[in-house]
């Protein structure tokens, strides 16, 4: 906490509150989807066995959570932050329907 | 419309709110998951009618499964644990639906009866209110969860943060304002025990993931997850029940096929589909030496006794959460790593608790300014808390041996006491005057812990609970010596605003 | 894991540690009353991370790779502890502790290693 309580009151304080509170939903609700989204992708593109997939895709699934929530709030702006996590969130959902789970039926 | 600020700004921020705003459910997830080290210790010293004996599993198995066929023939499953050292009771298990309720109760390996012992939750309440909170198991785990999720994200905001970690590694200057004082020791109990730190909250949250992020096995396995886990290598392959009613073997002769094909006897056998013509045995062994959490398991036809299959080969993937999960439970430690983790765990309860006073402190109004509502209620929260749950601790210690060992409803009564005490505690210290609280708050429970060993001593007086009894002694004694560091009057050095506004950012 | 092999690592740990505090300008000042001297610094810099060093290399040995590393990072964060509450109650202890460090951890020695 080196930056210290004044200074980080400040950052609140100079922007809006409401900036601050749409920052912290997107960081939990779209943190989650595009972890979500990247866990059911790694699960169908990662090399290996279909159960190793999804074990070494669950474990790393909070660690893609938390990067983004570093950054919605590390972002310069909250346009910043929201664009790019859409971005993400769109390429892995185009990018799990190339991978087929979108798909009806048994999976391959 | 923001202005750009720097990233340590926001993240300095981002510590601060997503600190605070865990910090009281983290202590209390912190303080019962460290104490669940000792789970099993604290559940024998809550159950001292229970005594170790050499009975032979198998016959004890046998015994508890027809305790189990008159209780409920037509379960979807039983488990039961036989004696170990760990517990000297046989533990059942027995339900009708995968998703509960889950019926449970101590047998005496002897008889098959259920064992003459007083009835509590012993360490186990600790254990399940660390990851449940004692609410509906969805509703608790989401809860711990997302607070897991976020102690996560305030341990990399306060890495980024710490501008000097290195140069200030050895710091703690308490001979310097208060403020001063407390950001040091926040920083060294955070920064000290961080790979511990790391470690437990990722690993907490990878125990729990195939509830909070299941998503990887509803898209590869359309959500079968029985599949994944035999072909992960985590469980045996299951197979659906018969329909038509079967004869199955006397239990304990699968456990003794199970014992000598393993050489060591099961840790839980459990039955699938009892009294089906498909009924299926598992016996669960103990985890093989090292940091993963994998169980050797063998399946046996329970009409016929034939081995049927065994859990798969974990690969590189499977095997690393498997670490993960071990690594959290600590299972594997010996008594000396055991400790250390709990030390570990103990520092981690004092980041949180130091950084929640913190909090107050940093943000203490300069000379006569009244302070603010929010300011009051966080100082009324920390109280609360770090006060009040050690005095929730000792009502339910105290209960356990101060509770008639027939009262109905008793374990009920235990837990019930518990909540009576933490709140009593907290509201208790809504009264006490400003300059008091913090003494009060931890003198009181630090007497009531103080009184356990004494309790146990005049009603129980067993030599083994000795090493509990000295536990609960120290840390009564480290509550008072809290208690008596609050009350001494600190020699705050009149400085100017600015310059502590300077020392806060340096 | 025994507890001489963790009382080894958790020693050779404070010694590294109590060299790598005392290499810091601030702690030499609070211990020796002097600041530290430039030819000084670096060597007790190499001893700090030969001190830690050792202590990995005792824990691997006595309990291997499995347990061995996190035996280790505990015995960090304990030893780093000590000095830590040395240097803030009682400085002038800790040039003391860390050379009576030695020669008992030479004295553990022989309980900690297996066989």
């Amino acid at each position: 906490m080196s930056a210290g309580a004044g200074s980080a009151r400040g950052w609140a304080a100079h922007t809006d509150r409401a900036v601050v509170a749409a920052r912290v939903i997107l960081a939990g609700a779209g943190g989650y989807a595009v972890a979500a989204l990247a866990t059911g992708w790694l699960a169908l593109v990662l090399p290996g066995s279909r159960a190793e997939a999804v074990s070494a895709a669950t474990i790393a699934s909070f660690a893609i959570m938390a990067a983004a929530v570093i950054w919605v709030f590390a972002a310069r702006t909250l346009a910043r932050a929201a664009l790019s996590l859409g971005l993400v969130a769109a390429l892995l959902s185009v990018g799990l329907w190339l991978a087929g789970a979108f798909q009806t039926g048994a999976p391959a | 419309m923001n202005r750009p600020q720097s990233v340590r700004q926001s993240m300095a921020w981002l510590h601060t709110w997503s600190g605070l705003v865990v910090g009281w459910v983290l202590f209390a997830v912190f303080v019962t998951g460290t104490a669940s080290y000792y789970r099993a210790e604290i559940s024998r010293w809550m159950r001292p009618e229970l005594v170790h004996s050499n009975l032979d599993p198998a016959a004890a198995v046998t015994r508890a499964a027809a305790f189990l066929q008159t209780t409920m023939p037509d379960a979807l499953g039983w488990s039961i644990r036989p004696p170990s050292t760990e517990n000297p009771a046989v533990e059942v298990y027995w339900w009708r639906d995968p998703a509960g309720p889950y019926h449970h109760a101590l047998l005496d390996p002897a008889t098959g009866e259920q064992a003459n012992v007083r009835d509590t939750q012993g360490g186990d309440f600790l254990y399940r209110f660390h990851f449940e909170l004692n609410l509906p198991p969805i509703w608790g785990r989401w809860i711990v969860s997302a607070c897991a999720m976020i102690l996560f994200i305030a341990l990399i905001s306060g890495i980024i943060t710490h501008r000097r970690i290195f140069a200030d590694f050895f710091t703690f200057r308490r001979d310097r304002s208060a403020q001063r004082g407390w950001l040091d020791a926040h920083n060294v109990a955070g920064v000290l025990a961080l790979p511990f730190h790391l470690m437990i909250v990722y690993t907490g949250l990878v125990t729990l993931s195939s509830m909070v992020m299941p998503w990887a096995e509803m898209t590869a396995y359309r959500g079968d997850l029985l599949r994944y886990y035999a072909e992960a290598g985590l469980m045996v392959p299951g197979r659906p029940a018969a329909g038509r009613p079967g004869e199955a073997l006397p239990l304990g002769a699968i456990v003794t096929r199970a014992i000598a094909a393993q050489s060591e006897t099961p840790e839980m056998v459990v039955v699938s589909s009892p009294g089906d013509a498909a009924a299926t045995v598992t016996a669960y062994f103990v985890e093989l030496p090292g940091l993963a959490h994998l169980h050797p398991q063998i399946a046996y036809d329970a009409v016929t006794g034939a081995e049927i299959g065994r859990v798969g080969e974990a690969g590189t993937a499977t095997r690393t959460g498997a670490v993960m999960v071990g690594i959290h439970e600590a299972h594997f430690a010996a008594a000396p790593l055991r400790f250390l983790f709990f030390l570990c765990g103990v520092m981690g309860a004092a980041t949180v608790a130091s950084g929640l006073v913190l909090w107050t402190v940093a943000r203490a109004p300069r000379g006569a300014k009244p302070e603010g509502l929010g300011l009051r209620l966080v100082r009324f929260l920390n109280l609360g808390t770090i006060g009040g749950l050690p005095a929730g601790l000792a009502a339910y210690f105290l209960a356990n041996r101060l509770l008639p060992v027939n009262l109905a409803g008793r374990a009920d009564w235990e837990v019930r006491l518990f909540f009576l005490a933490w709140i009593a505690a907290a509201l208790a210290s809504a009264f006490y005057a400003r300059t008091r609280a913090w003494s009060l708050t931890l003198a009181v429970p630090g007497i009531a812990v103080l009184a356990i060993p004494a309790v146990d001593a005049l009603i129980v007086g067993e030599a083994r609970f000795l090493g509990f009894d000295a536990a609960m002694a120290v840390l009564g004694l480290l509550l008072l010596v809290g208690a008596r560091l609050a009350s001494r009057r600190r020699l705050v050095r009149r400085r100017t605003e600015a310059i502590l506004h300077r020392t806060a950012e340096a | 894991m025994t507890a001489p092999a963790l009382v080894l690592s958790l020693l050779l740990a404070f010694s590294g540690f109590s060299a790598l505090a005392l290499s810091l300008e601030r702690h030499h000042r609070a211990v020796f009353r002097s600041p530290v001297p430039r030819s000084r610094s670096g060597g007790l810099r190499a001893a700090g991370w030969a001190g830690l060093t050792l202590s990995f290399a005792t824990a691997i040995a006595c309990a291997g790779w499995s347990f061995g590393p996190v035996q280790w990072i505990g015995s960090l964060t304990f030893s780093a502890l000590a000095v830590v509450a040395l240097i803030a109650y009682r400085p002038t202890w800790l040039r003391m502790a860390a050379l009576a460090a030695l020669p008992l951890a030479a004295l553990t020695l022989p309980l900690a290693l297996p066989g």
